[in-house]
């Protein structure tokens, strides 16, 4: 049995409500105890910043299309080369990583859990296999239904517990974690060349639209008793005027759940733009966040791009080629039968450039105006906003309107007329920080009880901390130790091992694989549905039998959430 | 015993739909397969044991005795090549990675002499495709150029284009439009609707005519281009944008002609091109089952999906300069390892005749032409047929292929990882 | 007369790819397609054998009447054969000009060797 314990560290611990005190955290075999014996290994945290290990809970790490993405880029592999180190493997990459690139950096910034933001069902495997190689966090996978034709079938019948069956079946067959939609209908048209405006476009053949796609999944989703709630990008990504699209997508969501949101909308920055075309192009901001604040049962992401290069990649193919069509950089695209789409093209985001200097802007006054911080949480979707090796700086940025006029004076000089953020002078504290960057992805993920993002008695040991002392630090001023200080932490812990000191990784971190099975009752079960089966017959190009993912593909500690539904 | 939906890891097209036949333990019967897939699963022919070479004779020995042999090789080998890998399982080739990397050598797999160029036009300018079943239920217009899929890929057509039935195709046969592209009449040639017969090297120029029409400068095209006449290539053109979904399909007729690479990028950008008028999409034809997944799982771990040096600690990729035919001309490497493939076949004899002066060892199933040089040869499990393993498409859909019958021959992952743990045993002695 | 040299798969190689040993492997992988105007030309009929000389080397084969292939190309299956006189440029790719080497044919007395004797003289050794 292993034992270590922390000493005189400053937790802060939101979901168990401690918000900055000194104290010890002890762990006994992987898990928090309530104390160790003597003997137990001690680390000095010497007053430093302790949180719960970092939770992702929308990144672009593992899988197909973050594969091409580097397969398709060596000039990005060139640009974050490493040697080997004594427990580590050398390197490539800097927006889109090697898969050891990704394990160690996230280790580096205090990650011990990361949730891939998009799996095809189809292409499970790819996605495990990367899994398996993530040693150093635990991972998840959103699986993507946007195109689906089992579900725009069962929703064009207004069958919601088919919906659900269908989903159901899906995420046990690919041991996916959660439903993710992207452009809900957009893919599907994208088969045809095509794409859908908002949500209440006519999807062709299927002739439902991507309201009622989402509708049905938020419904069929509370049926399966999911821990996550329907993971969503909205349609019309990146194109101005969409914040409309956005909001009405906003006031439809019911609120039919109480321990966690009823819809988690991913990277808003890219969905809040005013403007009828480039030329007029805005923040809308403030009309999202005003909406959120009204919205208990929605959360977000931010989606805040960076300057610099990175690579964008998402499983929205339409979006892709509109991106690729204003760069005219290289472009990959790969539609995926029955089920989604993706693209990826590589981008540099300008502070020269307006368009960025307002994207820029919008992602930090999303986080600024949405009153509550359990709403709003820190990502990048990266690497699309930038890679998540950019996290410190906007930590930075969100605890120093000092930084971020000093940024604001460095930007495009026409983006003050089209913004907010020089208006907004919140500055957030440490609680709040760690509130966006694993207590409320955690509970937004629902992996809290399972003991994920809180140091409760009985929670995974999954600690970072950091070289920050409260006392000695005004965030506002000295913003560039914050940026230092959260990229590097002294010390991340996995279950109770030290897995990263001082960004060298110290041994495999028995990472696991979360993923869901819902009890679905014989009547339900897809495997005997003869139009279902059909698909694979005819129309899939695998058959049913080599679909699902084998247990092979998991290691022995993954953990499987079996859950209750009304099937 | 009959098992249904077995996965043939012969070519690219990994159809997963053999039904095969066993009795007594050994394979009698394949149904479904292709005249290849019929040769891989009933084939006899096979190395029983490991054989080490000593001096002139060769001589059979246990596994234990020829990974030892093999640690030694590399152990003592300044720079390593490590060769092959599209024949073989994703979990070998992970550990091949890990060995390379440990060993500080080169590693490349038979991408370099098959679609590397296609990798290197992707990396130019992308690569806009789709998985196969998304060509079989939409496609009205497939085209096959630089190959012959009734050869290299015998059911390519039956399963996912021509032949096969489709959701949005009523009568997809009837619908469904084929042109070929070729320098020569195939048997694929013969089938299609629309056979274009371009004089050798000639690809680049015929495709950007066809970027030029679609883009609506026909006026600069003259009457002929590379043995094309215009007008036929206007009539091309014009089924290209007319098609609801269009589907190019090339194969090593671009890649290894004149031009190279540069083909390809020519293909892609004419996809890119017709992208604006329908739907269309681009896709290399694979050869081997799983040289896909050596590009992949190179590419996960190291960055890039062939041709990578770890000489000096960082992984570092130049085809041209690290791929293994350059590697072997200019005799750099003074040790090779070859898993699964056999490069003194299918490499120019120039690359060939260095395998002579260094130690070789082979891992794989069958006697080839590079066991000639070969100093130490190990027999290991056939994935999809002894063993299972992950497999990738040419379209990046992965599977599992199965075991279907039980042998007494270690895998490949167990073959390498025994080496593995043998070199790291040495390097902790030291 | 000299050729352009086109090389590729076949069923037949493929079918025995795995048994490069055999004779049926070594009859397809030597046998050279040519257009029958062309072997008229050169004076040889099927199943005659031809000596093909490149810029690194010469290799014996056995000529294949198809009037598949246009004036001027000839075909060869992927193999050793084919392998013997490519050379080995790569242009800074990787890849060999595999489907684009120019090659000079006639008439020969010679037999087609086996496909061991193809990697003797290079050091190959027999199993």
């Amino acid at each position: 049995m292993s034992e270590l314990l922390i000493k005189n560290a400053y937790v802060i611990d939101p979901i168990n409500d401690i918000k900055g005190e000194i104290m010890d955290i002890a762990i006994k075999d992987r898990m928090i105890a309530d104390s160790v014996s003597d003997s137990a290994e001690v680390i000095d945290a010497k007053g430093c910043l302790t949180l719960p290990g970092g939770v992702d809970s929308h990144t672009h790490i593992c899988g197909t299309k973050v594969n091409f993405g580097r397969y398709m880029s060596p000039e990005d592999m060139r640009a974050g080369r490493g040697r080997a180190q004594p427990h580590m493997y050398p390197v490539s990459g800097y927006s889109v990583p090697t898969v050891y690139a990704n394990t160690y950096r996230y280790s580096a910034l205090g990650y011990t859990t990361v949730l891939e933001g998009a799996m095809a069902p189809l292409e499970a495997r790819h996605t495990h296999e990367e899994f398996f190689c993530t040693s150093l966090q635990d991972t998840m996978a959103n699986t993507l239904f946007d195109g689906n034709w089992s579900v725009m079938e069962a929703v064009s019948d207004k069958d919601l517990k088919r919906v659900a069956a269908v989903v159901g079946w899906t995420l046990a067959a690919v041991k996916g974690f959660a439903v993710k939609v992207t452009n809900p209908g957009g893919t599907e048209m994208w088969g045809w060349g095509k794409d859908v405006g908002c949500i209440h476009q006519k999807i062709d053949h299927f002739g439902i639209t991507p309201a009622e796609i989402i509708e049905y999944l938020i419904r069929a989703n509370e049926l399966l008793n999911l821990p996550h709630s329907v993971h969503l990008h909205c349609n019309n990504l990146g194109k101005p005027g969409n914040y409309k699209c956005t909001l009405e997508t906003m006031q439809r969501t019911p609120n039919l759940n109480d321990k966690r949101q009823t819809l988690y909308m991913t990277h808003v920055q890219f969905h809040s733009y005013g403007g009828t075309k480039w030329g007029d192009f805005c923040s809308k901001a403030d009309d999202i966040a005003w909406m959120l604040n009204r919205k208990p049962q929605i959360a977000i992401d931010m989606g805040q791009v960076m300057f610099g290069k990175t690579t964008t990649m998402t499983a929205d193919g339409p979006m892709e080629f509109n991106l690729y069509r204003l760069y005219n950089n290289k472009w990959s695209n790969h539609d995926v039968e029955l089920e989604t789409g993706s693209g990826i093209i590589p981008v540099f985001y300008s502070r020269k450039n307006l368009v960025n200097s307002v994207m820029w802007s919008i992602g930090l006054e999303l986080a600024l105006m949405t009153k509550n911080p359990w709403q709003c949480m820190l990502a990048t979707d990266n690497p699309n906003g930038a890679p998540f090796v950019k996290y410190p700086e906007i930590i930075a940025l969100l605890m120093s309107s000092r930084y971020r006029d000093e940024e604001f004076a460095k930007i495009h000089p026409d983006t003050g007329k089209r913004v907010h953020l020089p208006s907004l002078d919140r500055e957030m504290d440490f609680y709040e920080i760690a509130v966006m960057t694993r207590a409320a992805q955690a509970k937004a993920l629902g992996i809290t009880d399972i003991g994920k993002g809180h140091l409760g008695e009985g929670a995974y040991g999954d600690v970072a901390i950091y070289p920050i002392k409260n006392n000695d630090i005004d965030p506002s001023r000295d913003y560039s130790k914050i940026i230092e200080g959260f990229s590097l932490t002294d010390y991340t812990i996995k279950s109770g091992r030290v897995i990263s000191r001082h960004g060298n990784c110290l041994l495999n971190g028995n990472n696991r694989t979360i993923w869901v099975k819902p009890k679905i009752s014989e009547e339900y079960n897809m495997s005997n549905d003869p139009e279902f089966v059909k698909k694979f017959e005819r129309y899939y190009s695998v058959s049913m039998e080599n679909y699902p993912v084998e247990e092979e593909y998991m290691n022995k500690r993954n953990i499987c959430i079996e859950t209750e539904t009304g099937l | 015993m009959i098992k249904k939906n077995v996965i043939c890891s012969f070519c690219g097209c990994l159809c997963d739909d053999l039904s095969i036949t066993i009795e007594d333990g050994k394979i009698t019967g394949v149904d479904n397969g292709c005249a290849l897939a019929n040769a891989k699963f009933l084939g006899k022919e096979r190395l029983l044991k490991p054989v080490i070479r000593e001096g002139d004779s060769i001589k059979e020995t246990e596994y234990n005795t020829a990974i030892e042999k093999a640690a030694d090789i590399l152990k003592d080998a300044e720079r390593p090549l490590f060769f092959g890998w599209s024949g073989t399982q994703g979990e070998a080739q992970a550990k091949g990675v890990h060995l390379c990397m440990l060993l500080g050598g080169v590693i490349d797999n038979t991408s370099s002499l098959c679609h590397g160029p296609s990798i290197l036009a992707i990396q130019e300018v992308g690569h806009p495709g789709c998985t196969l079943g998304q060509v079989k239920n939409r496609a009205d217009l497939i085209i096959y150029w630089g190959c012959n899929p009734l050869e290299g890929h015998p059911r390519h057509m039956s399963r996912y284009t021509t032949y096969a039935d489709g959701f949005f195709l009523k009568n997809a046969f009837r619908e469904r439009k084929l042109i070929v592209v070729d320098v020569r009449k195939t048997m694929s040639s013969d089938v299609a609707d629309e056979f274009i017969q371009i004089e050798p090297g000639g690809d680049y120029a015929v495709l950007s005519a066809l970027r030029a029409i679609v883009r609506g400068e026909e006026k600069i095209i003259p009457e002929s281009v590379s043995g094309v006449s215009k007008s036929q290539l206007k009539r091309v053109a014009d089924m290209c944008k007319e098609a609801r979904f269009g589907a190019l399909f090339f194969g090593l007729g671009l890649t290894m002609s004149k031009n190279k690479y540069k083909n390809i990028r020519n293909a892609v950008e004419l996809t890119d091109e017709l992208s604006r008028h329908t739907k269309f999409t681009i896709s290399a034809m694979r050869g081997h089952w799983n040289v896909y997944g050596a590009n992949e799982v190179f590419t996960w771990m190291t960055g890039y999906p062939y041709a990578i040096d770890f000489a000096r600690g960082i992984p570092f990729y130049n085809p041209g300069e690290t791929t293994a035919a350059e590697i072997l001309y200019r005799k750099e490497c003074d040790a090779l390892m070859v898993v699964s493939s056999d490069p003194a076949a299918h490499m120019p004899k120039k690359c060939v005749e260095h395998m002579a002066d260094i130690p070789v060892i082979q891992i794989d199933p069958h006697k080839n032409c590079t066991s000639f040089f070969t100093d130490v040869q190990i027999p290991v499990a056939i994935t999809g047929i002894e063993a299972s393993g992950t497999a990738y498409r040419m379209d990046g859909v992965p599977l599992r292929t199965k075991k279907i019958i039980d042998a007494d021959f270690l895998t490949d992952t167990e073959v390498i990882s025994r080496i593995y743990e043998r070199i790291l045993e040495a390097k902790a002695d030291v | 007369m000299k050729f352009e040299m086109i090389t590729g798969r076949t069923i037949r190689q493929g079918e025995f790819v795995e048994h490069k040993h055999s004779a049926e492997y070594s009859e397809e992988t030597s046998s050279c397609h040519i257009n029958p105007v062309d072997m008229m030309f050169l004076g040889i009929m099927q199943g005659d054998t031809i000596l093909l000389k490149s810029v690194c080397d010469e290799v014996v084969m056995t000529a294949f009447e198809d009037s598949n292939l246009k004036r001027g190309s000839v075909f060869v299956p992927y193999g050793p054969y084919c392998n013997r006189i490519i050379p080995n440029e790569t242009h800074g790719t990787g890849m060999p000009d595999f489907k684009s080497s120019v090659v000079a044919i006639t008439p020969t007395e010679r037999k087609v060797a086996s496909v061991y004797d193809l990697f003797k003289d290079i050091g190959g050794r027999e199993l």
